[in-house]
This record gives C-alpha cells, sequence and structure tokens, in this order.
C-alpha cells in the first residue's frame, strides 16, 4: 500500500489540487492511492463494472473501443496531468465503455469511485468543486471528440459538392 | 509591403516590367513526404538569379506548369541553407500539382515570387514561441523553425504542436528528433492512429494543454485547416496569449501573386500580399464570418 | 483658325462638324477613335470615325432591369447615358494573352511583339473619367504595375463629355463623381445646339483642337453649357447616402438582409461585368496537342464566378450566392476604400440596369442600414 506522503507529494504536481482548500486537499488525498503500471497493461476493459477514476502523473494511457470487424480502434490517448475513468463518478450504468491500454509505463492516481461520491454526498462544498472539475474535464474532452468528429483533415471537396 | 507584418517583398526573381512572367527552374531532387506529398528542390536555370533570390520563412512562390498554370506554394526550405536550393512541399490535389507530380529530376518548371508577408521572426525574439499546425499545415513554418534553430539563443522556450489526420500523413517525421535536440519541445498527435502509433491520438488544439507558460511573454504561429486555426486561437486566446501575438497563415486561391486578380481577398486584405502571414488581431473581424 | 495661342485650361467654341476633322486628326496621330455607336437596340463603344457613326438624337432610358433608347427630337450626338460596356475593355482588356512559350529541348518564353494600340476615346462622362481613375490606383501601384493596362492607358486619348441628361439609374452626385468633368481629360466637351463648348485639358489636346476651326467661347455660350450641367446636377435618377459608408458594410457581415437579398441574386455576373472599375480577372492556359506551344491569357473574372474561392484541396470559402453578393457590396462600397483609397462604385447606374432581377444599391444600402439602426 503507498503511504501517504506519496501520495500527498503527487497531489502537489497537479495545479488544481494545489488550489483546494486545505480540508478538501485531506479528503481526497485520504482515498487516493498511487499506483505504477507497465507498458502492455490492460487496466480495465469495456464492459468491466470496474469503478476507479484515474489521474496520469506520467506516461500514456489509451482509450480504446472494440469495433467489430475492425478491430480496437484507439479513440485517444491521455497525457499527463489528464484524467480518465470520469464516467464512473457519476454513473447510470456500471459499466466502461472504453478500455484502458498502458502504452508508456505510467505513474497514476486512483480514486475509488464509491469513495468519492460519498465524500462528495458528506460535503457538498466538496462534491461541487470536484464535479466542476469533472465537467471541465468532460467539456476538453466533448471538444476532442468533436474535432476528431469533423475530420479537420479532411479534404472538402470529398465531402459536398463545391 | 504587408501593413500587418512589415515585410517588403522582394522582387529578385520577378521583373517589374514583366511581373507575370515565369522564371524557370530546373527540378534538383525530389522527395516523396506521404502520400500524395512530395518535397520539390528547385535551382533556378540563370544562376545570377539563383544567387540573388531569397526568401523570407513564410513566403510563397507562383509554381508555373507550362500550359497547366499556376500554383501559389510556400517554400518550406532553409532560407539559409548552403545549397540554396528552394523547397516546395507539394500536395497533389489538382489539375496543376496532379502534372507535376509527373515531371522528373532535371525537369523544367517555371516560378514568380518570392511573394507575400513573412513570419515576425525579428519580432519574435525573446519571446517563449508555441508553433501549432496540422497537416500540411507544417510545411510552410519549418522555414521558421530553422531560422529558430540557427539562432535559438535569441528565442525563449519553444514549442511545436503538429498533428496529422493519422501517423502516414506525418509531415517531416525523420527531422523530430533533431529538432528535440535543438532544445524544440516536440509534440506530435493523430486524430486517429493506427495499428504501430504508440505516440498521442487526439487533436492539435488540445496539445496545449501538454505545456504551461506565460501568456506575457508568449507567441502563436499558426498554419493548417482553418478549423483548426480556429481552435488553436481560442485555445491561445483562453490562456490569455493577446490576438496581436498570434500569428495566422493563411490559403486562398490565388492566380497573380501580387494583388491585382482579385481572387484572394478577405476583406480589405489580398492574402497574396498583405499575407499569407497575418497577425490576428488584423483578422479577427472577418476570420469568424461565415462564408465571409 | 484662331490666333491666340490656346492653353490648358482655356475653353473655345468649337462647330459641330469641326469634331469629324478632330477625330481625323487624332487618327493621323496613329490613334484609333472608338466612341458610342447605336448598335442592337442599345449604345456600344466601337470604332467611331466621324459625328455620322453617333447616336444623334438619342437618349437612354434607364430603370432596373431596363435599358430602352428614345428619340429626343435634339440633334445632339452625346445624350444617350451609355449601355453596358465601359471604357475599361479598352485598357484592360476582357482577353489577352500574356505570353506565349514553345518547348524544343526546354520551353522558352516568346514575347509579345505588337505594341499596344493607342485608343482615342470619344465622349468619356464624368463618372468613367472617375472609373479610369479609380482603375489606375489598382493597377498603376508602387508594388505592382501591371504593364498591359500602362501601356494602354499611358497611350489613351480622353475626350470627355459633361452630361446634360442624366438617366434613371445615374447617382455620380451622390458618389461624388460628377456630372461634370473635373480633371484627368485632353478635351472635354459640352453639347449645346450648334456648336461644342470644349475645354482644354492637356497639350495633347490642345495639340489635336490646333488642327481645328474654332471661336473664343462667349460668355452665353459659357453660360449656357453651365446653365445646362447645373440642371443635370439636379436630374439624378437616383441618389445614395454614403456618410456611413464603408464601416455600415463592415460592421454589418451577419446582418439578416444579406440572407434576403442572397435569394434574389442569381449570381449571373452581369453586374461586375458591365461595372467600369471591376478588375478580378483570371489566367487561362493552353497547350497545343503535342504539348510543345502554350500560351497563358488574361480574362476577366468575376467574384459571382462560384470557382472564383475555390481552392483544389481546399474547398470552396464562397458557395452561397448570398455570400457572393455579399463580397461584391462590401467590396465595391466597403474594403476598397481601405485597399485604395476610394470607393469602388462611381455612381454609372450599369449594376441597376443590366441587374436581370434588378437588384439596385441605392435600395440595398439603406435597407442595411434600416437593419443596422434598428
Amino acid at each position: 500500500m503507498p503511504s501517504q506522503p506519496e501520495v500527498i507529494e503527487t497531489f502537489k504536481r497537479i495545479p488544481w489540487f494545489e488550489r483546494l482548500e486545505p480540508r478538501h486537499f485531506d479528503k481526497l488525498a485520504e482515498i487516493a492511492t498511487i499506483r505504477h503500471v507497465e507498458a502492455g497493461e490492460q487496466l480495465f476493459r469495456e464492459g468491466e463494472k470496474e469503478d476507479n477514476l484515474y489521474i496520469v502523473i506520467e506516461g500514456r494511457i489509451a482509450l480504446e473501443i472494440f469495433v467489430p470487424h475492425r478491430g480496437r480502434i484507439r479513440i485517444g490517448t491521455v497525457e499527463p496531468m489528464e484524467v480518465f475513468g470520469w464516467s464512473s463518478v457519476t454513473p447510470n450504468v456500471h459499466q466502461r465503455t472504453a478500455s484502458a491500454y498502458v502504452v508508456l509505463n505510467s505513474l497514476l492516481i486512483v480514486f475509488n469511485s464509491e469513495k468519492l461520491r460519498q465524500l462528495c454526498d458528506e460535503d457538498h462544498d466538496l462534491g461541487y468543486v470536484v464535479m466542476r472539475r469533472l465537467a471541465n474535464v468532460i467539456a476538453s474532452r466533448l471538444l476532442t471528440t468533436r474535432l476528431q468528429l469533423i475530420d479537420m483533415f479532411a479534404d472538402p471537396s470529398e465531402q459536398k459538392n463545391v | 509591403m504587408s501593413p500587418i507584418t512589415d515585410t517588403k517583398t522582394n522582387h529578385a526573381a520577378i521583373h517589374a516590367e514583366k511581373p507575370l512572367h515565369p522564371y524557370w527552374a530546373e527540378i534538383v531532387r525530389i522527395t516523396p513526404e506521404a502520400e500524395g506529398i512530395a518535397t520539390y528542390w528547385l535551382r533556378f536555370a540563370d544562376p545570377g538569379l539563383q544567387a540573388r533570390y531569397h526568401f523570407q520563412p513564410g513566403q510563397f512562390n507562383m509554381v508555373y506548369l507550362p500550359g497547366y498554370g499556376e500554383a501559389a506554394i510556400s517554400m518550406s526550405s532553409d532560407p539559409e541553407a548552403e545549397d540554396r536550393l528552394v523547397g516546395h512541399t507539394i500536395r497533389f490535389v489538382g489539375n496543376v500539382t496532379q502534372n507535376i507530380r509527373r515531371l522528373k529530376v532535371g525537369d523544367q518548371i517555371g516560378l514568380r515570387g518570392p511573394f507575400g508577408s513573412a513570419w515576425p521572426m525579428q519580432e519574435l525574439e525573446g519571446q517563449d514561441i508555441i508553433i501549432a499546425c496540422g497537416g500540411i499545415g507544417l510545411p510552410p513554418l519549418r522555414p521558421a523553425l530553422y531560422h529558430i534553430i540557427r539562432n535559438r539563443e535569441k528565442y525563449g522556450k519553444v514549442i511545436l504542436l503538429y498533428g496529422a489526420r493519422s501517423p502516414k500523413d506525418l509531415m517531416y517525421p525523420s527531422e523530430y528528433e533533431a529538432w528535440q535536440k535543438a532544445d524544440i519541445d516536440v509534440q506530435v498527435t493523430v486524430d486517429r492512429g493506427d495499428e504501430t502509433w504508440q505516440g498521442q491520438v487526439g487533436v492539435v488544439p488540445m496539445l496545449f494543454y501538454r505545456f504551461r507558460l506565460d501568456p506575457r511573454q508568449s507567441s502563436v504561429l499558426t498554419c493548417g485547416p482553418e478549423i483548426m486555426i480556429r481552435f488553436v486561437i481560442f485555445e491561445a486566446l483562453a490562456r490569455r496569449i493577446p490576438s496581436e501575438r498570434i500569428y495566422v497563415s493563411l490559403e486562398r486561391n490565388m492566380k497573380c501573386g501580387q494583388g491585382s486578380c482579385g481572387h484572394c481577398q478577405i476583406g480589405p486584405y489580398f492574402v497574396c500580399k498583405d499575407g499569407p502571414v497575418f497577425r490576428f488581431d488584423a483578422l479577427e473581424k472577418y476570420f469568424n464570418v461565415e462564408e465571409f | 483658325m484662331f490666333d491666340s495661342p490656346l492653353t490648358i485650361g482655356s475653353c473655345v467654341s468649337l462647330p459641330k462638324p469641326e469634331l469629324d476633322r478632330l477625330m481625323a486628326a487624332l487618327r493621323e496621330q496613329g490613334y484609333q477613335t472608338v466612341g458610342p455607336r447605336l448598335k442592337d437596340d442599345a449604345i456600344v463603344y466601337e470604332t467611331v470615325e466621324t459625328l455620322a457613326d453617333l447616336p444623334q438624337g438619342y437618349a437612354s432610358q434607364q430603370d432596373k432591369a431596363s435599358f430602352r433608347l428614345m428619340q429626343t427630337g435634339r440633334r445632339n450626338y452625346f445624350d444617350a447615358i451609355p449601355g453596358a460596356q465601359s471604357w475599361k475593355q479598352f485598357i484592360f482588356p476582357p482577353r489577352i494573352t500574356l505570353f506565349s512559350a514553345n518547348k524544343d529541348e526546354q520551353w522558352h518564353i516568346r514575347e509579345a511583339d505588337e505594341p499596344a494600340p493607342r485608343y482615342a476615346l470619344i465622349g468619356v462622362r464624368a463618372c468613367e473619367l472617375a472609373a479610369i481613375e479609380i482603375q489606375d490606383r489598382v493597377f498603376l501601384r508602387s508594388d505592382y504595375r501591371d504593364p498591359i493596362y500602362r501601356q494602354r492607358r499611358e497611350g489613351l486619348f480622353i475626350l470627355a463629355v459633361n452630361c446634360l441628361y442624366p438617366t434613371g439609374t445615374c447617382f455620380c452626385a451622390s458618389m461624388g463623381t460628377g456630372p461634370q468633368v473635373q480633371k484627368g481629360f485632353d478635351l472635354c466637351l459640352t453639347e449645346l445646339d450648334d456648336v461644342f463648348l470644349v475645354e482644354i485639358g492637356s497639350d495633347l489636346g490642345r495639340i489635336a483642337l490646333s488642327q481645328c476651326s474654332f471661336q473664343p467661347a462667349s460668355a452665353f455660350v459659357q453660360q449656357a453649357a453651365n446653365d445646362g450641367l447645373a440642371r443635370a446636377a439636379q436630374r439624378m435618377g437616383r441618389q445614395l447616402d454614403t456618410s456611413d459608408l464603408p464601416d455600415l458594410l463592415i460592421d454589418n457581415l451577419e446582418a439578416r438582409h444579406w440572407d434576403a437579398v442572397g435569394k434574389r441574386c442569381l449570381s449571373c455576373a452581369n453586374c461586375t461585368q458591365v461595372c467600369p472599375t471591376c478588375f478580378c480577372w483570371d489566367a487561362v492556359d493552353h497547350i497545343n496537342l503535342t504539348g510543345t506551344e502554350t500560351s497563358r491569357e488574361r480574362v476577366w473574372d468575376s467574384c459571382y464566378n462560384p470557382y472564383y474561392s475555390y481552392q483544389a484541396g481546399g474547398g470552396n470559402t464562397r458557395p452561397s450566392i448570398k455570400s457572393r453578393y455579399r463580397q461584391w457590396l462590401t467590396h465595391k462600397l466597403g474594403s476598397w476604400k481601405e485597399q485604395f483609397g476610394t470607393f469602388g462604385c462611381v455612381g454609372c447606374g450599369r449594376c441597376i440596369t443590366w441587374c436581370p432581377v434588378g437588384i439596385d444599391l441605392t435600395e440595398e444600402i439603406p435597407a442595411l442600414r434600416k437593419e443596422a439602426q434598428s
């Protein structure tokens, strides 16, 4: 079990944590763990009932979806300081919609989402701060996805008449 | 002279009396870059002209294929390179470029130029520079990169944010390591990966999250699909980089290269002579108007 | 012959038949005299040799999408406000070869060896003269001097004429370009019943006129001319308030009105073809079957051309008619000012007359103004 000092040191590398009120910082530090993963590991798979929120500190994680007849499509990568697994925080269905594959040896902060939800339920101030942060994360991911969807580099003449 | 970046067009390769006549050059080398893209290295047939010809990063030539027409192509080579060959990275998309593709080393091709405004390398000295580009938007910025590398101590932190549709569309991948070694932070992404790609998968504007910067001393140079430029600017402005320090290179249909035929106009600007490099504050009013 | 030396700025009274002698003198000096002619129920600019070639007794009635010739009962030669053609075809020809090249082992450029023709324009109106000066600012700049335009422009003789009978689509007074010719001419005529009042504008004009038989301009003749001009200024067919231009256009690029006019416009490009200041051009390349002979031609183009803003591999930045109409109007009365220091419009009204659906910029600008103010 990684020590609390290691968690606290790691938290300090992330600007958002630094700006938290000390009581919120402490509550989150209590439920967080550090994990080192190796390239090639499968963190979780689509369809699994995995329930963690992750922050990448170092390394790279790939999100992939398996499309029958086409294979595994890598829909995005998660870089240092980015969040993944956020859908578990406010779940409708407790199921992963994409798989997470470790591309480069990585250092991750892991939050158990049930514990995180509990903290937020008990302390609404903390809950608000956490949800706002998650909203930013999702907005950013949505913009990326939209730009991928637009296919920015497509030749305009391929798509419609001039 | 561009009112925006204050760059004089050097008329070495065009005669003031015959501004629409091409000057002959020879294809010295052809470098395949990616599918449907190759770089043509040219030398003027007239040695005097070859010696006089000098371009600045960001400028373009009108490349002429007899019988087919001209295409406006930015120079993608190092203007200070010893061999002084003029390099154009050409994507084969239309009638002119697809027929340039049939030319071989030793063949003759016409040039007029250099035209247009340049990346403001002098104004950028002392700044941290973010070069954010995508796809075929990297070639017009490569001369700026070479200039920075030759004068590295004059610039602060330099970061290249580059992306393409997929790994096989990336331009100049063999040079990234050398650039990294020249103290340029190279961040590369693709919209979609392939079986072997282990790098980032995401979009160029989001590469702004890969680094921290001080907006008070940062400048942005951007070139690529206009939709990408739009979101690069969005991210830059969100980080409080002022629009006077965001420089954009635009493309429009060009026929004369000299502000006469009218085709390349955006509002009052002729992209061929007031651009292609624009300071964004001058462009802001017109840039986001749909179909303007 | 009049004994006193003619001076620039002085006026003489020229009996009308003497104009034939003037045109002959110009031809002797190597000019091709071109002027208004009646053709196909319209006025065109073609070679004229004598007064008999001019549309004597005719005037044109013009309105939206309408051009009619009518007989006035007067014996004047220059009453007819011109038709679709303008003088720009002579200094900025609709088609011309830029260069040709042929290939043996290598390509070689062949220079065009014919000298440019020298035209004497007979009957240039104030708005048209203003249009020529506007095109001078486009084609003769410090950073780009068009060799074809320059050659033809330098060889030009301008015989201007003051308009006494503006027609329904004229609004030169609003644009500050007429009806009176102020400057930029070699000779300028004001037509009265039996004589022309001729003002000398240059040495070329003076020399040409010295071949003719004229009288000093009497006070009566001068007064009659002034009266005619004063009446003409009151008789403009239309007017346009330009006090808030170019900003009105530049600040309202997303007005709903553009959609309304965009639905009416056919993008037929008539307005750009008849406009005396429009300067857009395209380059067309020709090659023979064996690939050994090529030529590059410059041809008139139009921002209404659907492919005007099309780039291979880059799509089209103005695919809709609305966007193209907006480009034309915001350029003509908007960004042109920033580019060249004047408006691009001289108030000649041709675009109103020759638009097949009757789009009238003297109505479009007020419509935009109304939307902007609401």
